[in-house]
């Protein structure tokens, strides 16, 4: 038995506006980047870099897109995928990899919550949290080695926290028959948060965020993100939401701030990182954009903060059958 | 092995770069890959060649390395399989670059199946030797080594390259001689498909060449002295067959 799929992929017009427009804007950036190069306005490896990572949008966009129209299972189970991706950037990143058992314990994590989600079994999902920590924690012991079990249970947890249980969040709202607008919606804030902040602190400069750990990144940007992603999720929201506890200029607001917050300082969680192990990108999956993480490390914090937001006021799918497999 | 904060070796490669390259650290999926290529092969060894080993007492702890005549496709298959499986991730033959990492496909296959090292057949250069030799010490590897070069066209052992002397001379890392008898007749260099010919495989004590000069003198020495323990496994064998009754 699955849930029914009662709304049709375009019923709500937010879908339609943010899939027509993604699309649009790929094909507007393709026409500006040819019509500058036959200018002569970039140099030949600008030209290429600026196609490499035009070309990755194109393949990632519909990878990002087709699951959410697919329907609920698609969309969960692209969620898991791209937690095991992420979750396999940061093992080998951190050296976590190599213990193979921490490493296979925190992989059936990020599997086990998806299925609790793709279930939708909101106690046993909630319960995974503390549970996958405990199994993380005692999973090496019966090897007898305590040298590095801190280190390694350290990042086991803050891996499985990361990409399995927060991330998964992601995935859960799918359960909502609503779901496409608002799961579109996120992706597109949290992909023009970090446009916006890029861009707004490249035009107005100023002093720098935290230099230390992201040396590009200023303040000025990191307000004028706060802006534009505020007013977006407040608009697009409005749609989104209408007619729920949550169409109120105050709380859209608040969910817009939540989301460019929460996406900026997973941006900064994963120059961190980088920065503490002493490596530029998470990896090289992605052409022009380094590793998959280094794309979707915004998303992190978002997940979870603007579920339990939006759960507050409207919930997710509360009127949908639960347990549907277990 | 306490904990070690520090990336892949080879995590700045693209996953294509990753496939071929000496820096290669695999992690769960190829763990999984190699684990079941292991039974597979340990299965068909044992019911098509009727693979028998003697000497196992003598595998120290790794790191170590394997040296062994080198007659068949068979032979790497072989001396992998004995080997227990909780070395599974450490053990990588080294195999000529040309043959099993010429294409994508033949790559992913000597990467996540049989987890081997390309090394340039005919001029191995200095930079991937000195990584070889850095990982076996550093990562506690097992190489699987065929110091002839290439498999015999004529099931007659060829004198050892001195390249196995620039890896392993002036280092403490003990060396296990092999000899393998039987893998020409089931599948020589010429054949496509093995004949069900019994394979017997022979461990010899651990060699050190920690004293070995690390110049060309030195890997002359080592190359010479690891054939000489090969062909007296292949001695011993031959007698253990005349005494048969």
């Amino acid at each position: 038995m699955t849930i029914p799929q009662t709304i049709a992929p375009f019923q709500n017009p937010v879908t339609l506006w943010i899939v027509v427009g993604v699309a649009a804007a790929l094909a507007l950036g393709a026409l500006l980047i040819f019509i500058l190069g036959l200018a002569g306005r970039l140099s030949a490896a600008l030209r290429h870099e600026l196609w490499l990572r035009l070309g990755s949008w194109c393949v990632l966009a519909p990878l990002m897109i087709v699951p959410i129209l697919l329907g609920r299972s698609f969309t969960i189970a692209a969620v898991a995928l791209l937690g095991l991706a992420c979750y396999r950037e940061y093992a080998r990143a951190t050296g976590l990899f190599r213990e193979h058992v921490v490493s296979f314990i925190v992989v059936l994590g990020i599997l086990a919550v998806n299925l609790a989600a793709i279930d939708h079994w909101y106690g046993f999902f909630m319960a995974l949290a503390p549970l996958g920590c405990g199994f993380i924690a005692v999973a090496s012991i019966p090897f007898d080695r305590p040298q590095g079990y801190v280190q390694r249970v350290g990042l086991g947890i803050f891996g499985f926290f990361l990409f399995g249980a927060g991330l998964a969040h992601f995935g859960y709202m799918a359960n909502d028959p609503n779901y496409r607008p608002l799961l579109l919606m996120l992706l597109l804030a949290v992909g023009l948060n970090d446009v916006g902040a890029f861009v707004i602190g490249k035009s107005i400069g100023g002093p720098k965020l935290v230099p230390h750990t992201s040396p590009n990144k200023t303040i000025s940007g990191a307000l004028g993100a706060l802006v534009c992603t505020t007013t977006t999720v407040s608009l697009l929201g409005h749609a989104v939401f209408a007619g729920t506890a949550l169409d109120r200029a105050i709380l859209l607001i608040g969910l817009g701030l939540i989301v460019s917050l929460a996406g900026q300082l997973g941006d900064l969680m994963l120059s961190s990182i980088k920065r503490d192990i002493g490596i530029k990108d998470m990896g090289r999956a992605i052409p022009g954009h380094g590793g998959i993480l280094d794309r979707f490390n915004s998303l992190l914090l978002v997940a979870p903060a603007s579920f339990h937001y939006i759960a507050y006021f409207v919930g997710f799918g509360l009127d949908q059958p639960t347990r549907i497999w277990f | 092995m306490d904990w070690q904060f520090k990336p892949a070796r080879d995590h700045a490669l693209t996953p294509r770069e990753r496939l071929a390259s000496l820096k290669r650290e695999g992690g769960l999926v190829s763990l999984a890959c190699h684990w079941l290529w292991r039974q597979v092969i340990r299965f068909y060894l044992r019911a098509f060649h009727r693979l028998s080993v003697t000497g196992l007492g003598n595998l120290p702890e790794p790191p170590f390395v394997m040296v062994a005549n080198h007659a068949s496709h068979l032979d790497i298959l072989a001396l992998a399989a004995v080997l227990p499986a909780r070395y599974l991730e450490r053990v990588h033959p080294i195999a000529a670059d040309d043959a099993f990492f010429s294409s994508f496909a033949s790559s992913v296959f000597a990467a996540f199946a049989v987890n081997a090292f390309p090394l340039k057949r005919k001029a191995a250069r200095p930079k991937d030797l000195a990584l070889l030799r850095a990982r076996l010490v550093e990562d506690r590897l097992i190489y699987i080594l065929f110091p002839e070069g290439t498999r015999s066209r004529d099931g007659q052992m060829a004198p050892f390259k001195a390249g196995i002397g620039a890896l392993l001379a002036a280092s403490e890392v003990p060396v296990v001689p092999c000899f393998l008898a039987g893998a020409f007749a089931a599948l020589p260099a010429h054949r496509h498909l093995p004949l069900p010919r019994p394979l017997r495989l022979s461990l010899g004590k651990p060699l050190s060449f920690a004293q070995s000069a690390n110049d060309r003198a030195g890997w002359f020495a080592v190359a010479q002295t690891c054939e000489s323990e090969v062909r007296r496994l292949e001695q011993d064998r031959i007698g253990l067959n005349q005494t048969d009754p």
